[in-house]
């Protein structure tokens, strides 16, 4: 009989880092599982996470496919299972099942230039992309990241963003001006309109709130960018995983089994539901 | 294979399913019938239809998915998770009407595909299902026929049985079914001409007597679309007290939650459980933000709607929908998926 899809596997926590503090915390754990499971996923692919106790919660995976060693997750703290989450130390054990959802197809975006536009929380899914995408830098064109977040503070992946300016193109920005900031200050779709990435030959990828992902997609459509080169992920409440629980539906569409991955071209003929 | 079987030796045939727990619907307490184990004595026939239907059985309001525990020796803690399957024991639904029947055949999509749902695989395996063909409609609120299905309908049924008045026309549909008759084959004698024409008759008159009709069902699917903005569903959905009964009762709702109850919190010990869940609660969508896609009325009764008669169609070709009628009779504040779609079938035109 093929595996019981409802039974986590146990991973062991093997680093986390404090990505931002305060109320809307946010920090990234790396995992392990502990029994040497194999977990094949593509970019853009999400895991179950159990606490067990408190539940689960549907993470995207922050970390490359290509990356072998680990898991990794970007967790804002905000409901039940997250804040245990963010209760755990370095040893904890974690139920993980999954990977599930669409990922982006990154096998048809070969030789093209692709741009990641995040703001907050929302780098996490595109971190994957990006880190797969800088391992096989070769198979790609131009790759350039727009990211930006209410305050430096709130910036995820601060260091390694920093890190990055040396291999691609980094645009970071805050809402409202910091003494001792020197990059754009604004709300990332107007970093966009600033920024003027080219559409040609170019794949967009953007993640954030729902709020920055429209207006995001508006300043996209001004550079010329079509429907079809332009990528977001979804999210909605979760509880299967596997399109069975009925609540995370868009139209006929369940985003935990259908998305969490869509082109513009597609969203935009589903009910407005997200 | 069809067989005559007199309704007197239907205790006998009952009997010889010692290996089965035997389910049929049962008047309780309150005189509302539901389904019940039974001893070979027990079965009523004149139950008109059940107030829940007998997908619990296959798919329980509350189960076990998996037990959890923690153990610690000195400052060694061990986490340990056991999966808890459903008891393996073969089970048998006598009297199960058509339409819930149908419903069963629409859960088994839903819980197959890619990912296979092994607790709702394993009851369903080893349950039988013995229809009971309605000869006249159980529910003024029956509409069946408008849904594609038909008071002798045979999807999900193992054996469907027909009431000739002192004998049952008992049709075996599956391998399952034939094990059953095969219990207890001396019981069960070949139908003669006559008890064939006795059934089409039956079935001639219980079509006629059904009075509920959804106009053009599948006219009414593509005319949804076209509804969505409509503010027909704030108008429709205005007398909503949402307690979800409509989605509790149906035969063919699978919509679920998943949560860790917690027997002790040290050392931890408790079990994940899959219950129920309605569309129709508003925290059912609402994300740990407190935003929630569905947050008025309106945007939910349309979710049952268009689940069942829109995206259900898109993705498995059926509506998801059988026509038993039971959440139009039974909701508090008597809204009407009928009427409802009525005015979404004039609302396209």
């Amino acid at each position: 009989m093929e595996a019981n899809v409802y039974i986590p596997k146990l991973a062991k926590i093997i680093e986390i880092k404090e990505e931002v503090g305060g109320a809307r915390a946010i920090k990234t754990f790396r995992t392990v599982f502990t029994n040497g499971t194999q977990f094949e996923y593509r970019s853009g692919q999400c895991a179950m996470l159990s606490i067990f106790g408190k539940g689960e919660s549907m993470i995207s995976i922050s970390s490359s496919p290509l990356v072998k060693d680990y898991l990794q997750f970007s967790v804002l703290k905000m409901g039940r299972v997250t804040s245990a989450l963010h209760e755990l130390e370095v040893g904890d054990l974690i139920g993980v099942r999954g990977p599930y959802g669409n990922g982006f197809p990154m096998e048809d975006w070969k030789r093209k230039n692709i741009v990641f536009i995040g703001g907050g929380i929302g780098l996490a899914p595109i971190w994957s992309v990006l880190q797969t995408a800088l391992l096989k830098k070769e198979d790609y064109g131009e790759l350039s990241l727009i990211y930006g977040a209410r305050t430096s503070k709130d910036l995820v992946f601060r260091e390694e963003c920093e890190e990055l300016k040396k291999k691609m193109r980094v645009f970071l920005s805050i809402d409202v001006a910091e003494p001792g900031w020197d990059e754009f200050v604004g709300f990332v779709p107007q970093n966009v309109l600033d920024k003027k990435p080219s559409s040609a030959n170019t794949i967009a990828i953007t993640c954030g709130p729902p709020i920055m992902i429209k207006f995001v997609i508006r300043a996209l459509k001004d550079l010329h960018f079509e429907d079809n080169q332009i990528y977001t992920t979804v999210e909605n409440k979760m509880k299967c995983g596997i399109g069975k629980c009925g609540r995370c539906n868009i139209g006929p569409h369940y985003v935990c089994k259908d998305g969490p991955v869509y082109s513009w071209a597609e969203l935009k003929n589903l009910p407005q539901e997200y | 294979m069809e067989k005559i079987l007199l309704k007197k030796a239907l205790p006998q045939w009952v009997k010889a399913l010692a290996s089965y727990t035997v389910y049929s619907p049962k008047k309780d307490k309150e005189e509302s019938w539901n389904y019940a184990e039974i001893d070979h004595e027990d079965f009523d026939p004149n139950f008109l239809n059940t107030t829940l239907p007998p997908k619990k059985i296959l798919f329980p309001q509350k189960e076990i998915f998996l037990e959890f525990s923690k153990t610690a020796e000195g400052s060694q803690e061990t986490l340990e998770v056991k999966e808890v399957l459903p008891e393996k024991k073969a089970a048998v639904i006598f009297g199960v009407r058509p339409c819930d029947a149908r419903a069963a055949w629409l859960l088994d999509k839903v819980f197959s595909g890619e990912f296979t749902d092994p607790y709702y695989w394993i009851r369903r395996n080893q349950t039988t299902l013995v229809g009971l063909a309605c000869d006249a409609p159980p529910s003024e609120n029956c509409f069946c026929l408008s849904v594609e299905g038909s008071p002798f309908s045979e999807e999900g049924l193992d054996v469907l049985l027909t009431d000739l008045g002192d004998r049952y026309l008992v049709k075996s549909l599956t391998e399952k079914g034939e094990k059953l008759i095969q219990a207890a084959k001396h019981h069960f004698h070949d139908p003669k001409p006559e008890d064939r024409k006795k059934v089409k008759a039956i079935q001639a008159e219980s079509v006629k007597k059904i009075k509920r009709q959804l106009k053009d069902a599948r006219a009414v699917s593509s005319k949804l679309k076209g509804s969505f903005e409509s503010p027909l569903w704030d108008e429709e959905s205005m007398s909503c007290i949402r307690c979800g009964i409509c989605t509790y009762l149906c035969p063919s709702c699978h919509c679920f939650d998943i949560n860790d109850e917690v027997e002790s919190a040290s050392p931890l010990k408790g079990n994940r459980v899959r219950t129920w869940d309605t569309c129709q609660f508003p925290d059912f969508t609402m994300h740990s933000s407190g935003h929630n896609p569905r947050p008025e009325k309106a945007s939910r009764l349309r979710q049952r709607l268009f689940h069942k008669f829109q995206y259900f169609v898109e993705t498995y070709g059926q509506f998801q929908c059988v026509g038993c009628g039971r959440c139009i009779s039974l909701c508090p504040v008597g809204i009407d998926i009928i009427k409802v779609l009525d005015k979404v079938n004039k609302h396209g035109s």
